[in-house]
């Protein structure tokens, strides 16, 4: 199998719920499931518009279960993180008593031997109600609600929190492990389409014009000096895994003779002030002793870009080269 | 005949990439081989499209606008007209289809990718759904499908028997495919005594994860006799949805699957083979009947989802290999079909004619 870097994204979502889907939750908040009216149906969970025609519905609820009667279920024998219980339980399709829809919530009835279609099943509440789907902690077999107690919310609820958490192993490339095996001696590392004759950093992998895939025979070393191509300076906004506190700059540098523009690189000991497009610059890479310290996010072990010193180059064209 | 009119749209090239459990390549590389490939397969290049349309999934890929990085494989340069849709590759044909009847340009691409090795497909599926009710419980597509099947079964319509029989018939045909990950001879009966994965499914009534890729080469009429000696029409293309929540529909029917192959005019000839959808054993019978097809008809002879199941990419590879079938085995008229949303929410069918 090849080489893989885990990265994990948060989904931390905050939602509106708006005058029906927030009516709903504030009911589970009260240990009320609510419906609402379409025609002569009673849908629950409530939809804002009638499902058969499109028309917004009146907000003419009603009071559903809290009992109901399985239509469908299935056994969830390891359940994911994601799921409401950590121990193995049903998800079924519950009709709930003067509902005419099914809603899907889990059954956590001990065991598979326990779960039938048409079984009885009420809600067991929690005892801390939020406004949210999971105010049900399940439901259980029988005709009597279970847990809760404590009252519902002060206000009507109108916001919902959602956090969803995945965790990706993405392959890495041939290709860019040879990149970063260059940079860790000091190197950038450059692919030549042989079709065009553009260079890419090694990065790319295949040419985009040519659409061929780039090898280590197309392997060239690319040079360490450059010109300002284009920037950028930052006020840094305190998100998560921003270390930076205090203005900064973030520079393109074309690399001389080839077409290869690196982005977003950091300069050294240049005042955000000073910062302009045709500055002579130069890679400077990190000692052994200094690679502890590395911004993990660099290539390798490229601490950042020197000015040199030499007069700037004047090139109108400069700005317009992309990354 | 199709082919006289101006304004008929035929498939003339398409390319599929190997079926892996895990592949070590990006999205972007998977695409380059099958739009390579595909182009070829028209004898065609790159240059000689006019328009391209992508679908794939972020959250399959693990990157907001992932998309934009799989544009280098179409060789953007100079600059193509693109779309992209968040939707199976099926979807991404549709619109390229639509887009060639505007009559200004001839030749599109269609293609879908994913990798679904990258994360676990089941915590990915939520995130999909309706975000107050269904996606908060982690509700995946295995439970959506377990309580379809559930349905069908408490019904009379399907039974285990049968779908342990459809597991063992499509890993069978697909040992005849290269495009297979899970095939051989298998017997029904020994399925049967297999442990549930997500009761009323075990694991032969499950789809295998895939990673792979698919692009196709359609062409407006004249372009493409001139270009492919045996062009596969497409005389009829349409999808339709229905309602997002499964507790509100009838899970013992798929009237969206109906109403979309009726309008792709699916009752005007005999439909030889079906590839569709079915990426769980009890979607075939349900599927089948919805689109109206009888016993002559032949389904998923090159195993379909269960042999193999690339998220974004299963769809448009069902329209590939119902070509096939026209263009390199002799039929006339056969049917692709493409699905998405939890238990068969919406469905696309793609009708194909040869000359």
């Amino acid at each position: 199998m090849a080489a893989t870097v885990e990265s994990t994204i948060k989904f931390p979502y905050k939602r509106s719920l708006g005058p029906v889907l927030g009516a709903f939750m504030t009911a589970l908040t009260e240990q009320r499931i609510i419906g609402i009216r379409s025609g002569t149906r009673v849908i629950c969970p409530p939809l804002e518009w009638d499902p058969n025609t499109g028309a917004e519905l009146a907000h003419d609820f009603v009071d559903v279960g809290p009992a109901g009667t399985v239509e469908s279920w299935t056994w969830v024998a390891q359940p994911t993180i994601q799921h409401p219980l950590d121990h193995p339980f049903a998800f079924a399709l519950i009709r709930l008593d003067g509902a005419d829809t099914a809603f899907m919530h889990a059954v956590d009835a001990g065991s598979i031997d326990a779960m039938a279609t048409a079984m009885r099943v009420a809600p067991r509440w929690k005892a801390e109600r939020k406004g949210h789907i999971t105010d049900i902690d399940a439901f259980v077999p029988g005709e009597t609600p279970q847990g809760g107690g404590g009252g519902g919310a002060a206000e009507p609820v109108t916001m919902m929190d959602y956090n969803a958490s995945i965790t990706y192993n993405t392959p890495v490339p041939k290709n860019v492990i040879r990149g970063d095996q260059a940079n860790a001696q000091g190197r950038f590392l450059g692919l030549k389409c042989p079709i065009c004759g553009r260079t890419y950093t090694s990065g790319k992998g295949f040419c985009p014009i040519d659409t061929i895939e780039l090898t280590e025979e197309h392997e060239v070393d690319l040079p360490q000096t450059g010109v300002v191509s284009n920037y950028t300076i930052i006020m840094p906004v305190q998100y998560p895994g921003q270390t930076e506190t205090e203005l900064f700059s973030r520079v393109h540098v074309k690399l001389d003779g080839v077409d290869v523009v690196l982005g977003f690189q950091p300069l050294i000991d240049v005042p955000t002030s000073a910062v302009r497009i045709g500055m002579r610059v130069s890679a400077v890479w990190a000692s052994e002793a200094e690679r502890g310290d590395l911004d993990p996010r660099m290539e390798g072990n490229l601490i950042g870009w020197l000015p040199t010193g030499e007069p700037d180059v004047e090139d109108p064209d400069l700005v317009n080269r992309m990354p | 005949m199709p082919g006289q009119n101006p304004d008929d749209i035929a498939i003339i090239g398409w390319s599929i990439s190997p079926m892996e459990r895990h592949t070590g390549k990006t999205e972007a590389q998977l695409l380059l081989e099958v739009v390579t490939g595909a182009v070829e397969d028209a004898g065609i290049t790159r240059r000689e499209v006019d328009f391209t349309c992508a679908g794939s999934c972020d959250y399959v890929a693990g990157q907001a606008f992932s998309f934009v990085q799989n544009i280098d494989a179409v060789g953007a340069w100079p600059p193509k007209r693109d779309s992209h849709v968040e939707m199976d590759g099926a979807w991404a044909l549709y619109e390229a289809w639509i887009r060639l009847q505007l009559g200004d340009i001839d030749v599109a691409c269609a293609m879908g990718s994913g990798r679904s090795s990258t994360a676990d497909p089941a915590l990915i599926y939520p995130m999909e759904m309706d975000p107050f009710y269904l996606a908060p419980l982690g509700a995946d597509a295995m439970s959506f499908a377990a309580l379809q099947a559930r349905a069908l079964l408490d019904s009379g319509k399907v039974t285990e028997r049968q779908m342990a029989e459809i597991a063992a018939r499509t890993r069978r045909d697909a040992k005849e495919s290269p495009y297979a990950q899970v095939k051989g001879d298998f017997d029904a009966d020994a399925l049967l005594r297999e442990d549930y994965v997500r009761s009323p499914l075990r694991k032969h009534d499950l789809p295998p994860i895939t990673d792979g890729a698919c692009a196709m080469v359609i062409a407006r009429a004249d372009k493409a006799k001139e270009l492919c000696p045996n062009p596969v029409w497409i005389t009829g293309f349409d999808h339709y949805a229905e309602l997002h929540y499964p507790g509100m529909r009838d899970l013992r029917e798929s009237r969206s699957t109906t109403l979309a192959a009726k309008a792709a005019g699916i009752g005007e000839g005999a439909v030889e083979v079906a590839e569709i959808q079915a990426a769980f054993t009890h979607e075939e019978p349900l599927l089948v009947e919805a689109l109206g097809l009888g016993a002559d008809t032949v389904v998923n002879p090159s195993g379909g989802p269960l042999a193999a199941n690339p998220i974004m990419a299963t769809g448009l590879i069902r329209i590939a290999e119902a070509a096939r079938q026209i263009r390199d085995n002799g039929k006339h008229r056969t049917l692709g079909h493409s699905t998405s949303g939890p238990c068969l929410q919406q469905n696309l069918v793609c009708i194909l004619e040869g000359n």
